[in-house]
């Protein structure tokens, strides 16, 4: 397998970031039935699934190179996005082995680890191709790289990551590396407990969502990593739509109109994977984030029926949170010139396996 | 007035001293006492005065009843006294906290800091209801708001104060309130008296 890297299209600026046909085709659309449903929909973490994005536990795809490059970018502003509390350092390590070998196991062509050994004390060697890389290190020996491990290796990956300490019946976020949140701040968070840090989300506390959800990660076992798919919507293809850069971004969402929705308008999933980690009995929570404009999914039709109807059936109070209020019209009205009524089938599946012509 | 739909917003209670103690230390918030109630807490804390020591922290007048007492200027006296680590508390003792809630979680923070768990420590939010706001954007706290909206002392951009609370900054979040239409800011009520 072989992938065609866009290093130079970017997530700021001119917003040059494009999806390809092969990437919309597997763009893991979260809405498998017409209306909006809130639900915890976790499953376990396998080997497939509707979308390609599924077939390898950290999927790397065309947006590589340039997402590791805007992360530089964000972290050179505002190195506050990566956060470890002191007491992390086994996780931070559990991490870079998880990820490291993983990524070279699936993506052999361009990642490789060689090692001596599995334990601390025994010397590793890591080659990262894409970005050029290659680092010989000691394994435990966080003076053998050129920044800590949590750092060393979620530089070199998509997506965010969260590490959740396990203590006193409760997961406790005491380390992120967060360049492409979804309006959500590491600094304030850092250290917070499971019900603190989701204490923003309306109606689901109601609901006991969250009591169910920590009861089952608590037992997450070892081995037998689980996901969930969480969405929201952005203004351009933003990775840092951050509370700390909100003044910068905030201001696109009264830029929509019906007539430019169609690629100013993003529909932005996290595939949200949970890990244990073996030495630190810590939880990794990677959240990847795919970004697809209204333009790309309205060329998959079961995708821009579906969302319309999904949108138009949303409560106020998650539209409000999901910061969606003020350009939701407009892009309701962009989707509803894509939905002539069909009846659609169940399932998040695209249905075509090519594009018609942009 | 303290209930929050968000849920990181603390719940406080009355201070109960806890007899399975060892020693016992009851911090207070000298502008928080209010007449009268210097008495109602001696009650409450005689079962453990023998074992109690009291900070007052910036009080005017000397107490009595609240086992060994000690004047302390401020809230930077607290912490101070906290890092002196031959007070050495250990996991028997108990920490019981009266105060507005910055000075709550600035003195629980110190405390954890010498190895209190929050199994040891009893908070209990007396005063005013003046926040302290962190800015998301520029990360400065602005002390002493008692609005919906707030400039920020750091950056200067009005902030709208949310109820998602940090314990480890003793802090609410501030989010500019005209990011998305600059110049668009409702209207500023006093609602943190």
């Amino acid at each position: 397998m072989s992938i065609a890297f866009k290093p130079e299209e970017t997530f700021r600026g001119d917003y040059s970031y494009r999806n390809s046909d092969a990437a919309i085709l597997r763009f893991p659309f979260p809405f498998p039935e017409d209306r909006y449903m809130y639900s915890v929909n976790i499953e376990p973490h396998t080997r497939s699934g509707p979308s390609d994005v599924f077939l390898r536990p950290f999927d790397v795809d065309e947006h590589y190179i340039a997402e590791c490059r805007d992360r530089a970018i964000t972290l050179e502003r505002d190195p506050g996005r990566c956060q470890v509390l002191p007491h992390m350092m086994m996780a931070q390590w559990d991490t870079l082995e998880l990820l490291m070998e993983n990524l070279s196991a699936d993506y052999p062509e361009l990642f490789s680890l060689t090692k001596e050994g599995d334990d601390f004390g025994s010397r590793w060697t890591w080659i990262n191709r894409p970005l050029r890389i290659k680092q010989s290190f000691i394994f435990g020996d966080a003076g053998t790289l050129p920044c800590e491990p949590f750092e060393y290796i979620t530089r070199q990956a998509q997506g965010d990551f969260a590490i959740c300490d396990q203590r006193d019946d409760n997961l406790y976020m005491d380390a992120g590396m967060i360049t492409a949140q979804a309006d959500w701040s590491l600094e304030f968070d850092v250290g917070m407990s499971f019900m603190e840090w989701h204490g923003p989300v309306p109606l689901a506390h109601q609901a006991g969502v969250f009591e169910r959800a920590l009861k089952y990660l608590l037992m997450l076992r070892l081995g037998q990593p689980v996901r969930r798919l969480n969405w929201t919507m952005s203004i351009n293809p933003r990775l840092d739509t951050s509370p700390e850069s909100f003044p910068e971004w905030g201001p696109d969402r009264s830029s929509v109109t019906p007539d430019n929705a169609g690629h100013k308008v993003h529909l932005r999933v996290e595939l949200q994977t949970l890990w244990r980690l073996p030495r630190s009995n810590a939880i990794l929570f990677p959240i990847r984030c795919y970004l697809a404009s209204l333009d790309d999914l309205a060329r998959v039709p079961k995708w821009g029926k579906r969302l319309n109807r999904v949108l138009a059936t949303l409560p106020p109070q998650l539209a409000e949170y999901k910061g969606l209020t003020r350009y939701l019209p407009a892009t309701l009205e962009w989707l509803a010139k894509h939905d002539d009524g069909a009846e659609l089938p169940v399932g998040t599946e695209a249905g075509v396996t090519t594009l018609a012509p942009r | 007035m303290m209930h929050s739909d968000i849920k990181s917003r603390p719940e406080y209670r009355a201070l109960e001293p806890d007899l399975a103690g060892n020693r016992h230390l009851l911090v207070i918030e000298g502008e928080t006492l209010q007449h009268g109630r210097l008495d109602a807490l001696a009650g409450t804390f005689a079962p453990v005065a023998g074992q109690l020591q009291t900070w007052l922290v910036g009080a005017p007048t000397a107490a009595s009843g609240l086992g060994k007492v000690w004047q302390l200027a401020g809230p930077d006296a607290v912490l101070d006294a906290f890092a002196c680590a031959s007070r050495g508390f250990g996991m028997g003792d108990r920490l019981y906290v009266q105060g507005t809630e910055p000075f709550l979680w600035s003195v629980a923070g110190a405390a954890a800091l010498v190895g209190f768990g929050p199994g040891q420590v009893q908070l209990h939010h007396a005063g005013s209801l003046r926040r302290r706001v962190w800015c998301t954007h520029c990360h400065a706290f602005t002390d002493g708001v008692t609005t919906n909206i707030v400039p920020c002392g750091g950056c200067g951009r009005h902030l709208l104060v949310r109820d998602h609370f940090s314990r480890r900054l003793g802090a609410f979040m501030g989010v500019m309130v005209d990011a998305e239409a600059p110049g668009e800011i409702p209207a500023i009520e006093e609602v943190f008296a």
